[in-house]
């Protein structure tokens, strides 16, 4: 199960351009800090790819080990990790966070700024 | 968790520091503003310098004694 669990998480990781790992979902944020990060993510144009890993303990254990990054939120922009809220914010205030997107997505990443979700546990 | 204890920790991690201040945000011991600079964050990656800063106080965290942490660090270049 947590060999299944740990091969989603890392395949989302690695084919979003963008995977932002939150309290909630962009319509239902159930934390703060995913909410400073997925702001900061949107005045950039980013596009998201959002998991929520509240519906399972296990998805943030398996994702703490996997990038080595003790709380969520988590930013991974073509499978590297940002980091959480407080960078995410930083380098968004000071036009890193677009620099970086323009880098790993290319200068035209704006139009592909669409919101999905998606979930890493098997479906039922 | 006081915040004594946790710049303690900042401290012994980071003895070159300049700045080493927490802040307990919601009066409650567990919401923290971290604020840590050092010459050692010069020309280190925003996420470098914030591993560093979790790895210093990786022992609260993992006893849960920290709910939730800023962190704002700086170099002094």
């Amino acid at each position: 199960m947590s060999e299944e669990l740990n091969g989603r998480i890392k395949s989302v990781i690695d084919t979003s351009p963008v995977a932002l790992f939150m309290k909630g979902t962009p319509q239902f944020v159930m934390c703060g800090n995913s909410e400073r990060a997925l702001q900061a993510l949107r005045h950039a144009g980013a596009p998201v790819t959002a998991v929520d890993i509240l519906p399972d303990p296990a998805i943030r254990q398996e994702l703490a080990t996997l990038s080595g990054w003790p709380t969520i939120p988590q930013v991974f922009i073509n499978g590297e990790l940002v980091g959480g809220a407080d960078i995410t914010e930083e380098l968004a205030e000071t036009g890193e966070l677009e620099r970086k997107l323009e880098d790993a997505l290319g200068s035209d990443y704006r139009e592909f700024a669409a919101e999905r979700v998606v979930s890493v546990l098997v479906p039922a | 968790m006081v915040t004594g204890e946790l710049e303690q920790l900042l401290r012994q991690a980071f003895p070159e520091a300049g700045t080493v201040r927490v802040t307990d945000r919601t009066g409650g011991g567990d919401h923290f503003l971290v604020e840590v600079t050092s010459p050692r964050f010069d020309g280190l990656p925003l996420l470098e310098q914030h591993k560093l800063v979790n790895a210093a106080l990786a022992g609260p965290f993992a006893a849960g004694t920290i709910h939730e942490m800023r962190i704002k660090t700086r170099g002094t270049s």
